[in-house]
């Protein structure tokens, strides 16, 4: 299926093309659940609820526009709904909870960053692998370049140009979130 | 691309830079953040899209079975609100003392009484109900005509976690399935073994509230205890409210 026709059929609530856009933005929604609530299973349940919810509003969607970027705001939204649900239930009698505490606050920091994570991901997504590979194990891994060519079984030079080629389409492309 | 860009690039990349400012490299320190934010990089589980695509056919199937289509629901949810409930009129419970004493003296108790038993009810409701989480569970590709459901109690002995399953093949002659929970570090329990997952009860000495993951494995009677990785069936455990 082509991405507009994608589109049109999930607008029109097919359940079939739910499985075609949980393939092209499904690690997207998840990585935005991800990063509202910081775990795996809580994500995995946010990500179930943004799709039924999706579904249910498809009609309401301009299939003119993007599904990314709609995807992303229904994810965070339902994200924080289910952290503010965790967090009542977490909580030791009111009572007895200061009035400073962090757990009182509705909406969790990590929201904020949402969009820059779902920006950064799909910057990500445009590397071709072999340099995907290098970005991640410099800045997840926290790998040198000699580690990385170590782990690769590649020169260093190679991984030094395969870094800056990276890191030169990522500034390109995320030049705007120092903005 | 002037210096001043490569530099920016080969700071990002990690490479030593000297001729960059402090706030040029705040600027790009920003970005080095979000590159390391595991949220960046996180795979869900493989298993997550049948649960997705189950969620949406699940809400598609109330939705016939109800009758009432989305757009039914939006036109009412975009719909001007209902013309308010007629004011009821307002008595004065001064006055009332004032012309009635004894009727309000009795409507009082009994509304005391009243409240007081609804309040019993409630609690004694909420107390007796037991926590409770129930889930949906799909075939992975190992098992795609698998689905199903199941409903995880908090007992006094523990989680009961009873399991329907259809279109997952009986096993048998040394081959079982394993029953698992995970919980969000990605820790392993195992809840029971069984043949046929028709109807089946299992049980979870650890908590449902920290392991929601559930996860069927195909297993071999060969000795070996362990996740065999031959995942059949997946599901997420959600409270019921």
């Amino acid at each position: 299926m082509q991405e507009r026709e994608i589109r049109a059929r999930f607008r029109q609530g097919d359940p079939d093309a739910v499985r075609s856009v949980y393939r092209s933005h499904g690690r997207l929604v998840y990585a935005v659940a991800y990063k509202v609530l910081g775990d795996r299973s809580l994500a995995e349940e946010a990500t179930q609820q943004a799709f039924v919810k999706a579904w249910r509003a498809a009609q309401s969607f301009d299939e003119n526009r993007e599904l990314g970027p709609w995807l992303a705001a229904i994810a965070r939204r339902v994200a924080i709904d289910v952290y503010r649900r965790e967090a009542v239930r977490a909580a030791d009698p009111l009572d007895s909870v200061p009035a400073g505490e962090p757990g009182l606050v509705s909406t969790p920091q990590s929201a904020e960053a949402a969009y820059d994570v779902w920006e950064v991901r799909q910057a990500v997504a445009q590397l071709p692998a072999d340099e995907q590979e290098v970005v991640r194990l410099q800045h997840l891994e926290g790998f040198t370049h000699a580690q990385i060519a170590e782990r690769l079984g590649v020169a260093v030079g190679t991984v030094k140009s395969r870094s800056f080629r990276a890191h030169k389409r990522l500034t390109t492309l995320l030049g705007h979130l120092r903005e | 691309m002037s210096a001043s860009d490569n530099d920016r690039i080969s700071y990002l990349s990690g490479e030593p830079v000297t001729s960059l400012t402090a706030q040029e490299r705040a600027e790009l320190d920003e970005l080095r953040t979000l590159l390391e934010t595991p949220a960046a990089w996180v795979q869900p589980d493989p298993g997550l899209e049948d649960l997705v695509v189950s969620a949406v056919a699940r809400e598609a199937e109330a939705e016939r079975a109800s009758g009432v289509a989305r757009g039914a629901e939006a036109d009412r949810a975009t719909a001007p609100h209902e013309a308010a409930p007629p004011v009821r009129r307002r008595f004065s419970l001064g006055a009332l003392w004032r012309r009635r004493p004894v009727i309000a003296l009795g409507g009082l108790a009994t509304a005391a009484a009243a409240i007081v038993v609804a309040l019993v009810i409630a609690l004694n409701a909420n107390s007796s109900k037991p926590l409770q989480f129930a889930m949906v569970v799909s075939g992975t590709p190992l098992a795609p005509a698998a689905r199903g459901s199941g409903t995880l109690t908090k007992t006094e002995s523990g989680w009961r976690v009873e399991l329907k399953v259809t279109g997952l093949p009986h096993l048998a002659n040394g081959r079982y399935y394993q029953a698992w929970l995970k919980n969000s570090a990605g820790i392993l329990v195992p809840i029971g073994t069984f043949n046929d997952a028709q109807n089946v009860t299992l049980w979870s000495g650890a908590p449902v509230t920290q392991f929601r993951t559930f996860t069927v494995t195909r297993q071999l009677a060969n000795g070996n205890p362990t996740s065999s990785g031959q995942r059949v069936l997946v599901g997420i455990a959600h409270p019921v409210h």
